[in-house]
């Protein structure tokens, strides 16, 4: 594949052909990035399913090995070997911990082209590790991480704009999602919803191929059984449709003491005194060992999704014991850093407190409502749809996978107020809660993350006046003079920064006085890392030319002159409309 | 085990038309009734007319007793996760060697079979299905149309004919739950989907009536002793066909199997056995077989010649349970996953019927012959 050629622009040119190369170019954009994430995604999902039979983490290989010691020997070596491998792989990522969808966001939202292929590939491995070794972790957030990544390692390779870069990426990611559950309409809105955040007419054609490509590779290519299936479940009454808003509001409640449980694990293995490496073999041992009596706990768990969805498998307080015990392995191998996502926990855990609450409901109307596999789905939805930010997605994978549309608009019930109340309590995603952790604030709109991500070090410019701190202010002036500026920076002896003289304060000032007493008193000063929002926001109160630029010992580097600084934000928010709102 | 020292005398006796073994005849356990009228027909004889010696046969319900005997057969027509099960507890004879003739277009037998058809000690000859089926007098208008209705006794009222082993029932109690197919023995696997499958089945208890040979839940449909009953798709078509029974497959959640023949380790005649199998698993003869007892053959190439019943005329590729009109909900039985499980799931399911029948099913005599080999 080579970079598409740009439209001819000779006499012969027409309006067609353009639109001829612009079609052409935006399928194989979708086309191809769509293909090679479904193989990714597809390939990544075999591989965990042929290391959970071979390490005996699925029921299946559990079942079928001999009875004797190495059914429970393996319960606890396994994941015990495998967070040791997998604390191996994270110290070869810089921040030493796995990425995931996180990172993907934030390079999108803030129109950063770096999302590296290094750390996606360790997280991957280490992901693979950990889901194979039955860690109690998700399986999609991983795919959508590396089908970001590899979008984006696509881009770099078309040598594409940032916008086009965004769209590639979002094209990886709805193809990844498309193939994994099998639910294209899923996948592009998923990137739409999480990814970009936004709804642009030149990204959707690019997506929605992508995650086409990922649906026929889903179903011809290697064919995997979805993550669930349900056959059919019918909502008896119209007045249930009550009830699903409630069970949503405390959907969103579990919700928040899931991401919490995680964040709070996160925070307390930071204190463990145990070296970084050996924390998730820690995690793989303690989950082994509870493993040994609640197999349940082990890997993604889709036996006890599917019990869930049973009326009669579990017992009301065995629906409690496994929810709460789901709900800590999962915070616990996450916490202590194993790789992998809180997707398909959440599913596991939300079904598990849908049928809790169907049949808490069954109890008080006495059979009176629908199956209980209706509320399983509610519940599971209600539970996901917060903890990734995305609640028309989640909606849209119940009525891809079930083709129920009744159960599609009990789910959208269940979901309509739980985003809302969630987000209130705990912010807008689990992955806009890590970012914002890490110093990236998405709550307040992109265009603020994008002013905060970008800082004013290429901004900062030499051509200023400057004067020894001694000068007088004669100096002083012929220096503004000579530069053609309306400021001077007065340094001492060492290029230590001292302070800023303006010209309109000298205006009248005698020619042999000390230049540094007209100097300023709260004289603005920033560093190049100073953001382009910080600085906007410290050019709120100034008159005036430039702000002098300072490094950490206070030596003047330069200054930035207002009028680039309002340039830089000008095109930084016009950048962003334009991917936003261009068509073309 | 002292029974199959007696199996011959009680072949003499029991089973009509068998002929006395004789010194040098190679014995062939298989499954009696029509099924082995047709092998009779098809397979024995021609095979003995091409100067092989005698065949003679004695009778076999399944199970892995027969293999223990001090004498066993030189040939026994298996399920495939038995045949696996025996194969892994080293009671059969390595089958890896054993070349099998192309098809009569030339394509090689190990383009023209099935996938899977071939494991170390075993060949697959058939594929039959494991079915459910109603007297169709047994209701009024309104018939069983899908596999719930087994266990819908409100609407179907009457007892049940099962058989009396986990295979097929534990399947079919799951999906009536609504467990997909492809996570049924993912689902099996877990203490829970299990004991949820006898649960499911206790719902029955007190209307079950367990068989064991093939003919059996036939009869049991044709006197009105029963209103539905699993059996093998192959029998239930030749009452249909023989003596014009009232008898409706449902081929919904049919649970299909290899059907293979195996040679136990102490067989007298491995090198005729072994004949015999290249004979009887050629494509000719598999497709014959096909056009009596509506199972499906294993070679491509004997699916293509499969025409029509040679007495009734009907067409028989649509009797077949994998024709794409039958197996639409097919369930394919896991043989690797019954034969690494053979002996704890058959206890298991053996101690709940126990449980089940000493409260209140009929027909509580019934012992277990399938148990594990002692």
């Amino acid at each position: 594949m080579t970079q598409p050629s740009p439209p001819p622009t000779g006499p012969e040119s027409t309006g067609s052909d353009r639109l001829r190369i612009q079609v052409a170019r935006v399928v194989a954009l979708g086309v191809l990035t769509g293909l090679a994430a479904a193989l990714l995604a597809n390939a990544f999902v075999a591989a965990i399913g042929w290391l959970n039979e071979w390490l005996l983490i699925s029921p299946r290989a559990r079942m079928m090995a001999a009875e004797g010691v190495w059914l429970p020997l393996a319960t606890i070596a396994v994941p015990t070997l495998g967070g040791l491998l997998v604390g191996y792989l994270h110290r070869w990522i810089r921040e030493q911990r796995p990425h995931g969808p996180a990172e993907v966001i934030a390079a999108v939202q803030t129109r950063q082209d770096d999302l590296p292929a290094r750390p996606a590939l360790i997280s991957g491995v280490s992901s693979l590790v950990s889901l194979g070794s039955g860690a109690s972790v998700g399986q999609y957030g991983p795919l959508v991480h590396m089908g970001g990544s590899l979008g984006a390692l696509l881009a770099r390779l078309l040598r594409s704009d940032v916008t086009v870069g965004n769209i590639i990426v979002a094209c990886g990611v709805a193809s990844a999602i498309a193939t994994a559950f099998n639910a294209p309409i899923a996948g592009i809105l998923f990137a739409h919803e999480v990814i970009l955040r936004h709804f642009a007419l030149r990204a959707f054609a690019p997506v929605a191929l992508a995650a086409i490509t990922g649906y026929v590779v889903a179903n011809a290519v290697l064919a995997q059984p979805p993550l669930f299936q349900i056959e059919s479940a019918a909502v008896r009454h119209i007045w249930e449709f009550g009830l699903f808003p409630i069970l949503g509001v405390a959907s969103a409640l579990v919700a928040v003491v899931y991401m919490h449980a995680i964040l709070g694990v996160g925070r307390m293995a930071r204190h463990l005194p145990l070296p970084a490496v050996g924390k998730p073999a820690l995690a793989g041992m303690g989950l082994g060992l509870v493993a040994l009596w609640f197999p349940e706990i082990l890997g993604i768990g889709a036996q006890t999704l599917r019990f869930a969805f049973i009326e009669g498998a579990f017992a009301q307080w065995e629906l409690l014991l496994v929810l709460v015990l789901k709900l800590l392995a999962t915070a616990w191998c996450l916490g202590m850093g194993f790789s992998g996502g809180v997707f398909s926990p959440a599913l596991v855990i939300g079904s598990l407190f849908g049928a809790l609450f169907g049949s808490g409901l069954g109890m008080l109307f006495a059979g009176g409502t629908s199956e209980l596999v209706v509320f399983a789905v509610c519940g599971m939805v209600a539970v996901t749809a917060p903890v990734i930010g995305a609640p028309l997605t989640a909606v849209v994978i119940v009525f891809e996978l079930t083709g129920s549309y009744e159960l599609t608009i009990a789910a959208l019930a269940s979901v309509a107020l739980a985003n809302l109340v969630a987000s209130r309590i705990f912010g807008r995603s689990f992955f806009d809660r890590q970012l914002r952790d890490r110093g990236l604030d998405l709550s307040r709109g992109r265009s603020k993350a994008l002013l905060a991500s970008r800082t004013i070090g290429s901004l900062v410019s030499t051509h200023h006046a400057t004067a020894p701190a001694d000068a007088h202010v004669a100096d002083a002036r012929q220096a503004m003079q000579t530069a053609d500026a309306t400021s001077c920076h007065l340094v001492d002896g060492t290029g230590r920064y001292v302070g800023t003289l303006r010209l309109q304060r000298i205006l009248q000032a005698p020619d042999h006085v000390p230049a540094r007493d007209y100097c300023g008193r709260d004289e603005i000063v920033m560093n190049a890392e100073t953001t382009v929002w910080d600085a906007m926001n410290l050019l709120r109160d100034f008159i005036g030319e430039g702000v002098a630029v300072v490094d950490a010992d206070n030596r003047l580097l330069g200054t930035v002159f207002e009028s680039d600084l309002i340039r830089a934000y000008l095109d930084i928010l016009e950048d962003m409309r334009r991917e936003e709102h261009a068509t073309r | 085990m002292t029974v199959s020292r007696a199996l011959p005398l009680l072949l003499s006796l029991l089973v009509p038309g068998a002929a006395t073994p004789a010194e040098d005849a190679l014995i062939v356990a298989t499954w009696g009734g029509s099924y082995e009228a047709a092998q009779r027909e098809i397979l024995f004889e021609p095979f003995e007319g091409e100067g092989n010696g005698k065949i003679a046969s004695v009778p076999y319900s399944g199970g892995l007793d027969i293999l223990h005997a001090e004498d066993p057969p030189d040939l026994v027509d298996m399920s495939m996760s038995e045949a696996m099960a025996a194969c892994e507890a080293g009671l059969l004879q390595s089958l890896e060697g054993l070349e099998l003739p192309p098809s009569a277009g030339g394509i090689p037998a190990r383009d023209d079979f099935l996938p899977g058809s071939r494991e170390r000690c075993a060949i697959t000859h058939t594929i039959f299905a494991t079915v459910i089926a109603y007297n169709r007098q047994a209701f009024g208008s309104v018939r069983p149309r899908r596999l719930q209705h087994l266990f819908d006794l409100e609407e179907f009222p009457g007892p049940r004919a099962l058989q009396a082993t986990p295979a097929g029932n534990l399947e079919w109690a799951l999906r009536s739950l609504g467990v997909p197919r492809a996570e049924l023995y993912s689902v099996l696997s877990t203490q829970r989907g299990l004991d949820l499958a006898l649960d499911q089945l206790d719902t029955l208890s007190g209307s079950i009536r367990w068989w064991r040979d093939g003919d059996e839940p036939v009869k049991m449909l044709e006197t009105g002793e029963v209103v539905m009953a699993s059996g093998f798709n192959g029998r239930f078509f030749n009452a249909r066909l023989d003596h014009e029974s009232p008898i409706e497959i449902l081929w919904d959640g049919q649970l299909q199997e290899r059907q293979t023949w195996v040679i136990p380790r102490g067989a007298a005649r491995p090198d005729r056995a072994r004949e015999f199998i290249r004979y009887a698993t050629g494509t000719e003869p598999l497709a014959r077989l096909a056009e009596r007892m509506a199972y499906g053959p294993a070679r491509r190439s004997a699916l293509r010649l499969v025409g029509r019943h040679p007495q009734a005329g009907i067409d028989m590729g649509i009797q077949l349970p994998t024709h794409p009109y039958n197996a639409e909900s097919a369930i394919k039985k896991d043989a690797k996953w019954y034969a690494q499980t053979y002996h704890r799931v058959l206890d298991r399911f053996e101690v709940w019927r126990k449980r089940s029948s000493g409260r209140k099913t009929l027909g509580a005599d019934q012992e277990s012959r399938v148990g594990p080999p002692t």
